[in-house]
């Protein structure tokens, strides 16, 4: 497709078909100079393509100013610079951009339509690989047979364009199925015919000859291409799922091939996918440690009732100790008889006048003993302080450790309470 | 097309699921006879003991069930029904009446009974399928299946203990509809 230099054949025609042999060049120039890698050769890199486009997409952008080279390159600045003077050269070579009037130092261009319809259907020539584009084809012909001022001449060259395509198609169909069967599986779908496209050309082929009967020849032409279409189609497909139904690999055919498999073919034939597979019967296991589980976890008559909480170490019952209360409280009063030695009262600096580790232990016990709701003991505090540099608590606040009432072991705990819990100040300032 | 007998034992075995054979017939080898009368069924056997709850511990999935929970529940009361002398092993065991599995399986379960009775009656039939349970539809008696002996006798005692607590089987004729 790339368009080749003609200097012989204009050299030795006349200069009038010179021009309507370069007016002709043009057109094709311009509608795949997008796809040209130079004036002479097709691009090798989609990406030159790319580039292509984004300059005609800005060139539509911008109207009819048209774009200077800076612009252009603003709109290009995604590709390399070299890349993009390459194809800006090319592109101007073909004639798809060009200056907009054309004068010498001219600094703003404009694209070709041409070549923008061009790519229009490079691209999707490219999508779906000149199927639709041939349904396209033939829809455009039956209106030009329809049209009034067809003449027969054109009717003539639409067959024939029609029959080459569907000779080519059958070719390139023919070709695949006598390859391997992955080719085959990837490339036959853009290329099979529906029954559409061969009824459409069948209508057309009718259409032609019934208004001009004497294209007779051409139509055979004709029909014979799009039976020899319609014959590869087939055998491609026989191909296919011939292949499918012996391999095991179920992407051969499309799913939608399988579905309709599926729901339409008869027991046996569904049952004989599996002929020769032996299955096991199927055997659930229920573990008795899974049944209790279930039968433990399942819905239950009555809501389950929280169990109390029971400690992990074996339950010896009940034990005489019920609590710390009393071992300690006769330690208290140990401690208590043996600082007080018979006394009602006793100054407290008295009892820790001895080293501090030793004394604070009794101090803490002491006020264990007054604490205690049960004992009959207090102590009260002045707020004197006593400072004694040389002491062994250099600091000591006067008080005292007393019995609070000569009947210990009858001291009801209210009133034991209540009188730990405050001190009289009467009696600590005596 | 001459097959061993024996491989072909064993294929129908494990096609067919538990199949009763004739005491006389030989168990064929990959499998274990659990024998009842002048029946053997014939069961597959799994190396060292190990059963396929052994599949939990290699973190694989088990053969997928519909609602299992339900299904072992139901197998929970056939079995309060039927296995009547918990300190011997659950296989063979004794035939109850299908009605009683019914009304025990809905005392255990909360809801509505009757629906309860409907569920458990699909699921006697489908462990009867799997050879857990006989199911006997003409006398309505069920018994435990085959595949009971298969439990190993350390799983069991937490199984006996879940039963004594299953409420009482319905005495004969008042455990119906």
């Amino acid at each position: 497709m790339s368009p080749t230099s003609e200097n012989g054949a204009g050299a030795a025609a006349s200069l009038d078909d010179a021009l309507v042999g370069e007016a002709v060049l043009g057109v094709y120039r311009q509608m795949f100079a997008a796809l040209a890698r130079d004036s002479g050769a097709v691009v090798d890199d989609p990406e030159l393509v790319d580039v292509a486009e984004t300059l005609l997409a800005a060139f539509a952008d911008a109207g009819e100013d048209g774009l200077s080279r800076e612009q252009m390159r603003h709109v290009c600045r995604r590709y390399p610079p070299e890349v993009f003077e390459n194809r800006l050269r090319v592109l101007r070579g073909l004639g798809a951009v060009r200056e907009v009037f054309p004068k010498p130092n001219q600094l703003r261009y404009r694209a070709s339509f041409t070549s923008v319809v061009g790519l229009m259907f490079v691209r999707r020539m490219m999508l779906d690989g000149g199927q639709s584009e041939m349904h396209r084809l033939l829809a455009l012909e039956q209106l030009n047979v329809a049209d009034p001022r067809m003449t027969a001449g054109q009717a003539r060259a639409g067959a024939d364009g029609l029959a080459r395509a569907f000779r080519l198609w059958s070719v390139e169909l023919l070709t695949l199925t006598n390859g391997t069967i992955e080719e085959l599986r990837e490339q036959a779908p853009k290329l099979w015919g529906t029954e559409e496209i061969l009824l459409r050309a069948e209508r057309l082929h009718g259409a032609i000859l019934r208004r001009w009967p004497r294209l007779d020849r051409t139509c055979t032409d004709l029909r014979a291409a799009i039976y020899a279409y319609g014959d590869a189609s087939r055998r491609a497909a026989a191909r296919l799922s011939d292949s499918a139904g012996t391999t095991r690999n179920l992407t051969l055919l499309p799913p939608e091939t399988w579905r309709t498999f599926a729901r339409t073919a008869s027991r046996e034939d569904l049952a004989a996918v599996l002929e020769g597979f032996v299955f096991d019967a199927a055997a659930p296991w229920h573990e008795p440690s899974a049944v209790v589980t279930a039968v433990e976890d399942g819905p239950r008559a009555t809501p389950p009732r929280p169990a109390p909480p029971r400690p992990s170490v074996p339950d010896p019952g009940l034990s005489r100790d019920t609590g710390s209360g009393g071992a300690a409280r006769e330690r208290l009063r140990e401690i208590a008889e043996e600082v007080l030695r018979g006394r009602d009262r006793v100054a407290v600096q008295d009892v820790l006048d001895r080293d501090w580790p030793a004394a604070r232990r009794v101090l803490a016990d002491l006020s264990a003993a007054h604490l205690h709701p049960e004992l009959p003991y207090r102590l009260t505090w002045s707020d004197d302080l006593a400072a004694r540099p040389a002491g062994a608590p250099t600091w000591v606040s006067p008080g005292w450790f007393e019995r609070t009432t000569e009947t210990e072991t009858t001291a009801p705990p209210e009133k034991a309470a209540w009188s730990g819990g405050s001190g009289p100040p009467e009696r600590s300032a005596s | 097309m001459s097959v061993e007998p024996a491989v072909l034992a064993r294929a129908r075995a494990r096609v067919l699921g538990a199949v009763a054979v004739g005491a006389a017939d030989p168990v064929p080898p990959g499998t274990v006879g659990a024998s009842d009368g002048d029946r053997v069924w014939v069961l597959p056997a799994w190396p060292d003991g190990a059963t396929p709850a052994l599949l939990e511990e290699y973190q694989t999935a088990p053969v997928p069930l519909d609602r299992p929970g339900q299904a072992r529940r139901v197998l929970a009361a056939a079995l309060r029904c039927c296995w009547t002398r918990p300190d011997d092993a659950p296989w063979p065991g004794e035939s109850a009446a299908v009605a009683a599995v019914l009304g025990v399986y809905a005392d255990m379960s909360r809801g509505d009974a009757v629906l309860a009775r409907r569920w458990a009656t699909g699921e006697l039939r489908r462990l009867a399928d799997t050879g857990w349970l006989l199911l006997d539809e003409a006398s309505g008696t069920v018994r435990p299946g085959p595949r009971v002996a298969l439990w190993a006798e350390h799983a069991l005692p937490s199984l006996r203990d879940l039963l004594r607590r299953l409420p009482e089987p319905a005495r004969d004729g008042d455990g119906g509809e």
